[in-house]
């Protein structure tokens, strides 16, 4: 059996091309979901009934189904139901932000929640309303706090991302898949698949480390 | 005394489940009085004064600020809060800003005051508490009597009409639990009304207009510290300060 590693350096624009879709993806999602999984999280701790359980609701399907059926989903049933026919990037970013603001939820819930009491009771003895007690002295120590999980999150995301090659995304995976179908360069591909992932993920997961360090034990 | 009455608590109740809290508190704190609530852990003292400004909701009776009963909406309640400073046992300073920003948010986001006039406010009351020097400084780096005196600046930026002190001291090591006790003498010094549950016997004695003592729930008598150190009329006021070891 012959390798042809060449194969490689002669596909590098369109790798490239993919890593910059892949990241490009993993950036957007988390645009959407940080914000997404904070109003879900102040939702979900809402006084009011229908509000909290909607978000509720929202949490537990999208995070419990798996991303590759959701991603599925999206690019099969969504335009059906809606009636509108997304790009496959449109439709995989919609699928990950679900998945994702799902995950973040939980994640800043349990972060508002650990903040001790006596810091908005003092915040709200200043004569501050719910809001700004929740946006100038909860929340903030809430996202510092978490900041370590979000950070894990994101190194989950950025592999996730693959996922959305089923639909056609032309992704790092995607790409990589379809110069094997092309060239039949299977070993060779796959492995220059898994060295790239790993390559911009091991800064990423050692960057991680050091927020984990940094800001994993405060007060 | 004949000064106008700033608080005025009518038959004060409240309850947590079935622990009776407060079972009928009426009392009255006049403007420039220095009243020390005292007596035993669970009494009632600290539940009144979180009564007073809203952090807890009455279950009967009235508290009146200036002769105006206390709103039972939360946006009324606000108006109301910004007049009253409140500080706490365990502090409470905002972790995640700096000393003076501590002490600016309060007029900022709710005074809306310019950075630049709350800051000369906020530079001014550290000045006052003796820590102009750890404006910059996190609250994480300053020590337990330093921060307390953070949190009185934090209250006081808010100019407001009363300060409410809960267990100020509880949570300090002995050797910084005067330098707090100083700062909240001068202030009554200054004519500060102020209302304190404390466990500060000498504090009480020494500050004090009016001392005020609790037991489940109920006052159990009230009077100027020479009557209620030297000859109180009540056995169990002599009692709780027996417990204390207070030989009168």
């Amino acid at each position: 059996m012959t390798f042809d590693w060449g194969i490689i350096w002669h596909y590098r624009a369109a790798l490239a091309d993919g890593v910059a879709m892949t990241v490009l993806l993993a950036v957007a999602t988390m645009l959407i979901a940080i914000p997404g999984g904070i109003v879900l999280a102040l939702m979900r701790l809402s006084p009011l009934r229908p509000v909290s359980a909607a978000s509720a609701c929202f949490v537990e399907f999208f995070r419990n189904i798996p991303l590759i059926l959701l991603v599925y989903w999206a690019y099969y049933v969504m335009p059906v139901a809606i009636g509108i026919e997304f790009s496959a990037f449109t439709t995989g970013l919609a699928a990950l932000s679900l998945n994702v603001s799902a995950y973040n939820a939980e994640t800043f819930r349990a972060g508002i929640v650990s903040i001790r009491r006596g810091q908005g009771e003092a915040a709200l003895a200043l004569g501050m309303s719910q809001w700004q007690v929740m946006r100038q002295v909860v929340l903030p120590q809430a996202v510092r706090r978490v900041l370590p999980v979000l950070a894990s999150t994101w190194v989950s995301l950025f592999k996730d991302t693959s996922l959305v090659s089923v639909i056609g995304v032309s992704e790092l995976a995607y790409v990589s898949l379809q110069i094997r179908s092309q060239t039949f360069r299977i070993l060779e591909m796959l492995t220059a698949m898994a060295a790239i992932y790993w390559l911009l993920g091991y800064p990423q997961a050692k960057l991680v480390d050091w927020i984990h360090r940094r800001y994993g034990v405060s007060e | 005394m004949n000064a106008t009455v700033v608080l005025d608590y009518r038959d004060v109740r409240k309850n947590f489940g079935s622990f009776v809290a407060l079972d009928g508190v009426s009392t009255r704190v006049h403007k420039g009085e220095v009243v020390c609530l005292i007596g035993p852990s669970g009494s009632g003292k600290s539940t009144l004064l979180r009564c007073t400004n809203g952090l807890e909701k009455l279950d009967g009776g009235t508290i009146s600020l200036d002769g105006i009963a206390l709103p039972d909406n939360e946006t009324g309640m606000r108006d109301v809060r910004r007049r009253m400073g409140m500080v706490f046992q365990s502090f409470e300073l905002f972790p995640h800003r700096t000393v003076i920003a501590n002490v600016m948010m309060g007029p900022i986001t709710v005074l809306r005051l310019s950075r630049h006039d709350a800051r000369q406010r906020a530079e001014a009351l550290l000045e006052k508490v003796g820590l102009s020097e750890k404006a910059e400084s996190h609250p994480a780096s300053l020590s337990g009597g330093q921060q307390q005196r953070v949190a009185i600046a934090r209250a006081l930026a808010m100019q407001p009409e009363v300060m409410l002190f809960d267990e100020p001291t509880s949570a300090l090591d002995p050797e910084t639990v005067g330098e707090v006790l100083n700062v909240m003498k001068r202030l009554a010094d200054e004519g500060m009304t102020m209302v304190v549950v404390t466990h500060e016997m000498s504090f009480a004695r020494r500050v004090a207009n009016r001392v005020v003592v609790f037991e489940r729930g109920a006052i159990v008598e009230e009077g100027p510290p020479s009557q209620i150190f030297d000859a109180p009329t009540v056995a169990r006021t002599r009692d709780f300060l027996g417990h204390l070891g207070w030989h009168g």
